[in-house]
């Protein structure tokens, strides 16, 4: 077992601990009453069998046993109620406070991923990180919550039912409670294999739910080509598979019963055998005979399940550590005591020997940037192409601070990046990467994300300049509409042009865009640029494109291959260098010609 | 995001908890695995005698040995008992399986036919139907369903049957002291179902909750670099944080009632024993003190009364638990039904006509059609492919190429006009007939869970493994798939995540190379491979269009080239139609096209 982890519990009790205290003296309290009520059911018994033997013995009055009667079923009555109402505040307390509990664990997660580092979030996936916010918490709240309750209930019920047993009869109780470990021991066994169990069956009907959704997508494919018979075979063998798992989980569920029934008869059986003859030679009364038969049962139903509740309290373990572990990551890309927070005056960067290693999926360190020097003044803008893989989008994380790069390598303003105060860097700083990502919420809200104080007009602006606003009218609601991934899916070029937006409205002293316009074509491209040229003014500007037609004007342009710069210079020096960039150049151009050929032909 | 159960859907109406004609449907798909549902019911009501049995044996060893203190015969009994326990604990075991047994087999014949169902659906069925819903049809609605099996509903019979045979045997046993111990059921009851109520729809709230709280952290961890460099970490905390109050708040209200619930039933029993023991204890101590000859009780049947009371309680509590997935389970069944009621379906030809010659001649006769009729997407238009030729479909986005290509294979019938296939109405022909005589290669290649050689063959019996492979292999994907640590027997996995889209290509028309259709349907792909790649499907477009009637809707400018014939569709309109010298020729709207579409395309790829 790895309870080890359960040492993280104590933060998340110590908020609440007085409110989980009256709850588990509460439930101590519930427990003492419940199981009175078979103490006091066998004590009315032998009352009135005293009484009806020998009245005057029993110091009553022979027409008042029946208030005898009246008397224990009122105390019966009162401590039910009793009891019942103890039960309710003890559930309310500790059900209630892992809700509680697990709430602020929440927030403390929510807090503290904010502050992890992009690295932090390459490695882990959005999968990863959802399984331990989602469920691992709710495994968490269980054990916060129910698992405590039926542990701490059980050891109450078994401190308050065996005591009480056994100032009835210590050997009738050993006796009776003879079988309890061996059908803990099964119910474990079991529980296990439920467990493994329901797993492959939540993974089972993913797989059937996976399969109708390709199916669907699919839908039209599989009509034109005629394999509806093919493809519901294989609907068929994952419903099958699904089914039989569910009945391999059900007949295990099946055995959790028996164990259970099983338990209870068996002691049953055990208190008839050794304390029926007791009680006919009148070593123990009736009403105590009576009393033992009913605490068996109390016993029995919880011992049953033990199993599952330890397996619980073993997930709900393992989850708090995993969840604990999230939280001890130490966010690496954080301010240093004595951070610069001046904003950028001049914009101006500098780069100098950097040297980027990523690790690819496989765990094999790649080297992505290579010794890599340049400068750009303040107020130029400077154009990277290159093939896929040379580094120009690492190049752009880097000075976007959303990659961890060592002291003395890039400088803003002849400041260290990491000297910077980053919430200061990053107003000044507008980074477009390539994949727009947008949040559910209205086309405005998204493009004001930085700024959600700007006004209508600025908002307006800004969606002019990206040439978003023509698309506009094509929405349902114009700027309120709903986009991202619960609204309206707009296209790529759409999104890039909103991300764009979002990023000319904050008026950043620099820009960093990464191939913006890879989803809008050429002629908007080159539209919204010939637009930009103003904005662009007194602002340092990097732009990666794919395409040379959208760097060709920069003020300086860098060919990227490999990690390094192979060439570099104004587009009209790049062509003279006869080199990588006027290929590329030429290749493009030949798809340009092709089309001019083509287009010369009606001519000729 | 996982679809929240119960929520609620638009057009959802809280029914009643029982509809004979739902159920009467469901009791169709029940049937044939009725045997197992008889046998569960069988063993239930075998169960229930067990558990009467055993107060009874105990109320026996109470009054007649213990009591008197004599235990001749006491022995035996206890033997009965063990019996008893034992046969019972094992028919419990089988009755829960049996059910399970026969309500999976019903499910999964569910499962199959809804699945079937959305097969058989016409195409424009899906153009207005949201796929996230459909899936829950057969996922989520079946697994409410299914509640139906595991909690026991299917035989509330059986429970039925133990509750009459339990008061019976209390009202023989003391019919005065049953009256005063049945006093607290109808409360129960009442109590039980209204807090139920409020159990459940605390649920949905907080499922809701739950799920607005999980897309939002799912959304805001996706783009957690978005929210960093915009500085809107403080708002993403708030965010989250006005949801999870909400959802604690919802939770909370679950924990009151389920609470409440469980509260009040606990109550009400001990009220029972308290009752049984105050008006029965005095019975009893009547006949100790007349030594049983004024009647009365004795301590057994007290202990009896008591033990049959709580048994009685547990399926009286179940009763409402069971209502409410009763409940459930008719709103699943709505929509399911609702579902396979969808008759919307192509008309079939009563006697398809399967000409054995296939040419490859294909017709279209004054062809009007719009996915919504008003709006139509092809305007009359009219052409012919002769036997052998090679045509591409060229034009604007939505100019309705596509669309032609949909209506050949019948996914949708025309409004007005005809297509021929051969000289014979499309309409006239048995709809997977006519599919497997035109060979399709669709714009997003369709893999399907299995190796490489199974998604070349599609299960086609004419295909063996040899063919398959002769067939790939002209298309070089041999080269490609020798990098596969299992050749040919590679896995695919989901939706070919290890393959390259060039390789999904070449299997795509490895496909038509080895089932040979006469026609060749080709919807081009657009998407960016590295120039060896580009190479090989050039070449295997050149190679499956040999000696083929095709129509391409073309994204590379040597599939056009390579055409006998270009048709050029505008606004849903055969615009232009020629060779593509004579085309460019006259500066129309082919040309124009060429200009825009063509460089655009060809420059991307070079990335």
């Amino acid at each position: 077992m790895s309870l080890g982890e359960l040492r993280r519990i104590a933060p998340l009790y110590r908020r609440y601990r007085r409110r989980y205290f009256l709850g588990a003296l509460a439930l101590v309290g519930a427990v003492v009453l419940r199981i009175s009520v078979p103490y006091l059911l066998g004590r009315t018994v032998d009352v009135l069998r005293l009484a009806a033997d020998d009245p005057e013995a029993a110091g009553v009055d022979a027409g008042n046993i029946t208030s005898i009667a009246l008397q224990g079923g009122l105390m019966i009555a009162a401590v039910a109620l009793v009891g019942a109402v103890l039960r309710t505040f003890s559930r309310l307390f500790v059900l209630g406070n892992s809700r509680h509990a697990v709430h602020d664990l929440r927030e403390e997660v929510m807090g503290h991923l904010v502050k992890l580092s992009p690295s932090y979030f390459g490695r882990n996936s959005t999968g990863k990180l959802m399984s331990r916010c989602v469920n691992d918490v709710q495994f968490v709240q269980s054990l916060l919550g129910p698992v405590f309750l039926y542990l701490a209930e059980t050891a109450a019920l078994y401190v308050v039912a065996l005591s009480y047993m056994g100032s009835i009869d210590l050997r009738l109780t050993a006796l009776a409670i003879l079988p309890f470990p061996f059908f803990l021991w099964r119910s474990r066994r079991i529980a296990t294999g439920i467990q493994v169990d329901s797993r492959a069956s939540q993974e089972a009907l993913g797989e059937v739910s996976a399969k109708v959704e390709e199916s669907l997508s699919g839908g039209m494919v599989v009509r034109s080509l005629a394999l509806e018979d093919f493809d519901y075979e294989r609907f068929k063998k994952r419903g099958t598979e699904y089914r039989d798992v569910n009945l391999r989980l059900s007949r295990r569920r099946a055995w959790m019963g028996v164990n259970m029934h099983l338990l209870a008869s068996t002691s049953t059986l055990i208190v008839l055998l050794v304390g029926g003859p007791m009680a006919a030679r009148g070593e123990i009364t009736l009403g105590d005979f009576v009393a033992m038969v009913f605490y068996l049962g109390m016993l029995a139903a919880p011992t049953g399940v033990l199993g599952f509740v330890i397996s619980s309290l073993q997930r709900g373990a393992a989850a708090l550590g995993r969840v604990g572990e999230m939280l001890d990551e130490e966010p690496t890309m954080a301010d240093v005591p004595d951070a610069v927070e001046d904003p950028l005056v001049e914009g101006a960067i500098s780069v100098r020997n950097l040297t980027i290693t990523l690790e690819n999926e496989k765990g094999v360190p790649r080297t992505v940037l290579d010794d890599l020097s340049l400068e750009v003044p303040s107020g130029s803008v400077l154009g990277i192409v290159g093939p896929t893989g040379a580094g120009k989008s690492v190049l752009l994380r880097a000075l976007a601070r959303q990659l961890e790069v060592e002291d003395g390598h890039i400088q803003y303003d002849a400041v260290d990046v990491n000297r910077r105060r980053i919430a200061d860097l990053r107003a000044q700083l507008g980074y477009v990467p390539q994949e727009a990502f947008l949040f559910s919420m209205s086309l405005a809200a998204n493009v004001a994300l930085g700024r959600p104080e700007a006004s209508r007009e600025a908002v307006e602006e800004s969606v002019a300049q990206s040439r978003l606003a023509q698309d506009l009218v094509q929405l349902p609601e114009g700027y309120d509409t709903l986009v991202g991934e619960r609204g309206l899916n707009l296209s790529g070029g759409q999104r890039q042009r909103t991300a764009l937006a979002r990023v000319l409205l904050l008026q950043p002293k620099v820009l960093l865009l990464d191939d913006p316009f890879s989803a809008v074509d050429a002629t908007t491209t080159d539209d919204i640029l010939s637009g930009l040229k103003p904005f662009f003014a007194g602002r340092t500007t990097v732009l990666v494109a794919h395409r040379v037609a959208t760097v060709q004007h920069a003020d300086h342009i860098l060919v990227m291959e490999e990690g390094r710069i192979v060439e570099r210079g104004s587009h009209r020096e790049l062509l003279a260098l006869d080199g990588a960039y006027a290929a590329l150049h030429r290749r493009q151009q030949e798809r340009a010609d092709l089309r001019h050929e083509l287009g010369e032909e009606e001519h000729g | 995001m996982v679809r929240v159960s119960y929520a609620g859907e638009p057009g959802d109406k809280q029914g009643a908890a029982f509809d004979k004609k739902i159920v009467r449907r469901l009791w169709g798909f029940v049937q044939p695995h009725q045997r197992w549902l008889w046998f569960g019911l069988g063993c239930l009501l075998a169960v229930s005698a067990c558990r009467l049995t055993m107060p009874w044996l105990i109320k026996l060893a109470i009054d007649q040995h213990l009591a008197l203190g004599d235990l001749s015969g006491y022995y035996p009994l206890l033997g009965a008992f063990a019996a008893v326990a034992l046969v019972d604990t094992f028919l419990r075991r089988s009755q829960q399986i049996a059910v399970e047994t026969g309500g999976q087999n019903a499910l999964l014949d569910l499962r199959l036919r809804l699945f079937r169902h959305l097969q058989d659906l016409p195409a424009a069925y899906f153009d207005r139907t949201p796929t996230g819903r459909l899936v829950g049809r057969v996922t989520t609605d079946v697994e409410a369903l299914q509640e139906l099996f595991s909690s026991g509903v299917v035989t509330i019979l059986g429970d039925l049957v133990f509750l009459i045979t339990t008061l019976i045997i209390l009202f023989s046993l003391h019919a005065k002291l049953a009256l005063v111990a049945m006093i607290v059921v109808p409360i129960l009851l009442v109590v039980t179902l209204l807090i139920r109520m409020r159990v459940r729809s605390a649920y949905v709230a907080m499922r809701a909750k739950l799920s607005e709280m999980n897309g939002y952290l799912h959304e805001r961890l996706s783009g957690m670099s978005v929210v960093q460099m915009f500085n809107r970490e403080g708002d993403t905390v708030r965010g989250y944080g006005a949801i999870n109050d909400d959802t604690r708040d919802a939770q909370l209200k679950t924990v009151w009632w389920e609470t409440s619930l469980s509260t009040s039933v606990e109550m009400l029993s001990s009220f029972t024993v308290a009752m049984i023991l105050w008006y029965g204890g005095g019975l009893v101590a009547e006949n100790w003190q007349t030594q049983g000859v004024a009647g009365g009780l004795t301590l057994g049947v007290l202990f009896a009364f008591i033990d049959y009371m709580q048994k009685f309680f547990q399926p009286l509590n179940e009763l409402s638990l069971k209502y409410t997935v009763l409940q459930n389970a008719m709103t699943a069944s709505r929509r399911i039904f609702d579902l396979l009621d969808v008759e919307d379906r192509l008309p079939v030809a009563t006697r398809p006509e399967a000409p054995s010659a296939v040419v490859g001649e294909i017709t279209f006769d004054k062809v009007t059609f719009g996915y919504d009729a008003n709006n139509p997407v092809l305007r009359d238009v009219s052409f012919t492919v002769k036997p052998g030729e090679k045509v591409a479909l060229v034009g604007a986005t939505g100019a309705g190429k596509t669309t032609v290509l949909k209506l050949l294979t019948r996914l949708y019938d025309p409004q007005h006009g005809r297509i021929l296939l051969d000289g014979i109405d499309l309409r006239a022909y048995d709809v997977q007939d006519l599919r497997r005589r035109i060979g399709l290669v669709p714009q997003d290649v369709f893999l399907f869970e299995g190796d490489i050689l199974e998604n070349i063959r599609l299960g086609n019996p004419d295909i063996d493994e040899q063919k398959a492979i002769e067939a790939a292999s002209r298309l070089h994907l041999d080269e490609l798939v020798s990098r596969f640590p299992h050749g040919w027997k590679e896995k695919v996995r989901e939706r070919g995540r290890n393959l390259s889209s060039g390789e999904k290509q070449l299997i795509s028309f490895a496909r038509v190379l080895a089932a040979s259709p006469r026609v060749l349907v080709l919807d081009e792909a657009t998407s960016n491979v590295d120039s060896h790649t580009e190479h090989l499907l050039q070449e295997a477009v050149h190679d499956i269009m040999q000696g083929r009637t095709s129509l391409a809707i073309a994204h590379r400018l040597s599939t056009v080239r390579d055409s006998d014939r270009i048709l050029v569709f505008h606004q849903g309109e055969l615009a232009e139609e020629g060779g593509h010298d004579a085309l460019m020729a006259e500066d129309g709207l082919y040309a124009c096209l060429v200009k825009l579409q063509y460089s655009n395309s060809e420059a991307a790829s070079l990335g």
